[in-house]
């Protein structure tokens, strides 16, 4: 399988210089090896803090989690769950896992096909929850508009749909997803989708013309 | 599949981003344990969340809302504001402190230790809010006094929590 | 865009009538259908490879029917 590359552009936080990055479509070995090497020991090290702190265990940042690597794994070469990666300075800055299989839920789209985000997270070391400055900016906004671009690709026109983690509710609704409450069968995590003009208007917000 | 755009497409965006932690799925998503530990100091942390409920309804009063108006704002539910201001054992969800943080604009992580869902390692900012909780009463209209204890504690809420010396 | 390549289908009436519907209630292009078809595909054909089964469950009546594949 050849993996395409696209170039993307990230915002040193430090700097407020851009970084050049790699939009990669596959999630790949050398992710999963990144993740064991640079992307845990990070994650261990907030789970020490957080410990010493005395924190209960239920006020823990979510995606502090061990098992993905076997679930990304097991979908390797299937055609409905393509992933995406963005990797710069060296290392992956951050990961995404997509559904083909699925259909929408809003009322104006309900069973039509749309590019489920399965699993998004971005490199700790890049996430503001862990106490320190993020040092990239931008890698989620990458994956995001990734799967939007992929769901033009397939002929989905756009349309996406994804189960948020509570930090970023605000964030999908400033994007101008609609949110469509908390899903009972997904850990009351709140539901979110992407019409097609909204598809359009995240686009066309920044293209200028 | 090849997505190309300019470096001040990306950058805009990336700059719109903003501090917003980006995530989804289940998988990105630790399952939280149905039972909350029970938290050892149980005075201390009555104490704080005396202040707590003073300060969210300080807040409230403040920006002129109703409960109502703050669980739309806030995107939470007007009944549970309701037991967070008045009931002093009531434990907040950990979402409805992040949502009031960042309504509020105060740091979660200092909301969070404020309603008694994890432990401050400094003794003065619990003393912080137990003076900010003596200073204020829960009446109907802001008092002077109010204002400026709301005010002082507001910046002691807005300071993250000091580094811990290893 | 993805390089791809070009296949001509030999399709009859009835299949083609059933490509038209579903890519216009999907709101998908035919080629699109034909792509999705062939996802599904793979992955229920992988899971059954697996020795996992595929039920439909009718929500209202709780009955379930097993769709033999392969």
């Amino acid at each position: 399988m050849t993996v395409e590359v696209s170039k993307v552009y990230l915002l040193d936080v430090a700097t407020g210089e851009g970084v050049e990055a790699e939009l990669r479509d596959a999630i790949e070995q050398a992710q999963i090896d990144d993740w064991a090497k640079h992307w845990i020991p990070v994650v261990l090290a907030a789970i020490q803090d957080l410990v010493a702190r005395q924190v209960p265990r239920a006020d823990w940042p979510q995606s502090l989690h061990w098992n993905w690597p076997k679930k990304i794994t097991r979908v390797q070469g299937m055609l409905a769950f393509p992933g995406f990666s963005v990797v710069a300075q060296g290392v992956t800055q951050g990961l995404a896992q997509l559904d083909l299989t699925r259909g929408c839920q809003e009322p104006g789209q309900k069973g039509k096909p749309l590019v489920y985000v399965e699993y998004l997270e971005v490199a700790p070391w890049n996430r503001s929850e862990l106490g320190a400055t993020p040092r990239l900016r931008g890698v989620g906004t990458v994956l995001l508009t990734a799967a939007i671009a992929l769901s033009y690709e397939e002929g989905f026109k756009g349309r996406i749909g994804l189960h948020s983690l509570p930090q970023a509710d605000a964030f999908y609704r400033r994007i101008g997803m609609t949110d469509l409450g908390p899903d009972p069968a997904c850990q009351n995590l709140r539901y979110f989708e992407m019409t097609v003009e909204q598809a359009r208007a995240f686009f066309e917000k920044e293209e200028g013309r | 599949m090849k997505f190309e755009r300019s470096k001040e497409w990306w950058m805009a965006r990336a700059r719109r981003e903003g501090d917003a932690v980006i995530g989804a799925g289940l998988l990105a998503f630790d399952p939280i344990p149905e039972e909350r530990p029970a938290s050892a100091p149980t005075a201390v942390v009555e104490e704080t969340r005396i202040a707590f409920g003073r300060f969210v309804n300080l807040m409230r009063r403040r920006r002129g809302f109703s409960m109502e108006r703050l669980a739309q704002v806030a995107d939470l539910d007007a009944s549970e504001l309701l037991v967070i201001e008045d009931d002093l054992h009531y434990v907040p969800e950990p979402r409805t402190v992040f949502k009031l943080a960042e309504t509020f604009e105060v740091s979660q992580q200092r909301l969070m230790q404020l309603a008694g869902l994890a432990a401050a390692n400094d003794a003065g900012f619990r003393q912080e809010a137990v003076r900010f909780a003596a200073r204020s009463e829960a009446v109907h209209k802001l008092t002077p006094e109010e204002s400026s204890a709301l005010e002082a504690f507001v910046a002691v809420l807005s300071e993250q929590e000091p580094k811990r010396v290893k | 865009m993805t390089a791809k390549r070009t296949m001509t289908l030999n399709l009859t009436d009835a299949e083609m009538r059933v490509l038209d519907d579903l890519s216009a209630r999907k709101d998908i292009t035919k080629t699109a259908v034909l792509r999705q078809a062939l996802r599904l595909y793979q992955t229920i054909d992988a899971r059954v490879e697996r020795g996992e089964k595929l039920l439909f469950e009718n929500d209202t009546t709780k009955e379930k029917a097993e769709l033999m594949l392969l």
